[in-house]
């Protein structure tokens, strides 16, 4: 089912709209590739797939609904006989649109319509897609481990240097004792202290208790 | 006849006026021949032949219109 299209109607209102995409899609069945402008090519394309779905489908009652749109017989015969053939395997996607940059005239940007007539080339996507999800989890958990290993220095990092910033025999031994002696030391310097230091010794005793958790 | 009741003044048409700028197109940087080429992404390039003379369109390695 297209997608029903935003904004206003091309030309002067909805016949008119209808009667170009229309012409538009008979000189594409009839040319295979025609130039026209970004905007009318991108309306254009829904209704000219839909038409070659009906020339797959091939019965009178689908040659009737075409041509119901293009009152032109041979365009139908075309379409019915020549192209619905030739995109026998394809399933959608029969038109391509390339963008080939704005008209000298009016800067009106431009754009090539065709029809996809290639022979369906299968995607050999199998291989690739068992291969890349085990490939994808390997990186994920490269970087798992990389981003933890950088959060674990930076936060060590950032205990050390709230030590130093506190009295200096106890950043000494902040650096020179393990973790877990740090916790006992920071609590014994801050029986010592005074009131003032002592928050700060505070602080410095929960982040090495963090410190130990990790 | 509708007229303006009081002139417009300078700030307001400087204002107006210093709105219009022009937009920097996004392009793709792309080496070709040792060529350092720009272009627009998604679409058609003009190809070349060596004495610089255009000969048609190309998208993703085909053909798609002539000059």
């Amino acid at each position: 089912m297209p997608k029903p299209t935003k904004g206003p109607r091309l030309g002067g209102g909805p016949a008119h709209e209808r009667l170009m995409l229309a012409n538009l899609a008979a000189a594409l069945f009839t040319h295979k590739r025609i130039t026209t402008t970004e905007t009318k090519a991108k309306r254009m394309r829904p209704l000219a797939e839909r038409l070659i779905t009906f020339a797959k489908r091939g019965d009178l009652h689908a040659r009737r609904r075409v041509l119901g749109v293009i009152s032109d017989k041979g365009v139908v015969y075309e379409l019915f006989d020549v192209i619905a053939p030739q995109v026998a395997d394809r399933q959608g996607g029969y038109t391509r649109i390339t963008k080939i940059g704005n008209r000298k005239g009016d800067n009106a940007p431009m754009a090539v319509i065709e029809l996809v007539l290639e022979p369906v080339t299968p995607k050999r996507k199998a291989p690739a897609a068992t291969k890349s999800p085990a490939a994808k989890e390997a990186e994920k958990a490269a970087k798992a481990a990389a981003e933890a290993e950088a959060v674990e220095q930076t936060t060590a990092d950032e205990t050390a240097v709230e030590a130093e910033s506190n009295d200096a025999p106890q950043s000494e031994a902040a650096e020179s004792e393990p973790a877990e002696s740090e916790a006992v030391e920071a609590e014994a310097t801050e029986e010592a202290a005074e009131a003032v230091e002592a928050t700060d010794t505070d602080d410095e005793s929960i982040d090495a208790g963090e410190d130990d958790a990790k | 006849m509708a007229v303006p009741k009081r002139k417009k003044s300078r700030s307001n048409t400087h204002s107006r006026r210093s709105q219009w700028k022009a937009q920097v197109p996004n392009l793709v940087k792309t080496v070709e021949n040792g060529k350092v080429t720009y272009s627009l992404p998604h679409h058609a390039k003009v190809v070349e032949d060596s004495a610089g003379t255009p000969l048609f369109l190309e998208y993703k390695g085909r053909k798609v219109a002539d000059v």
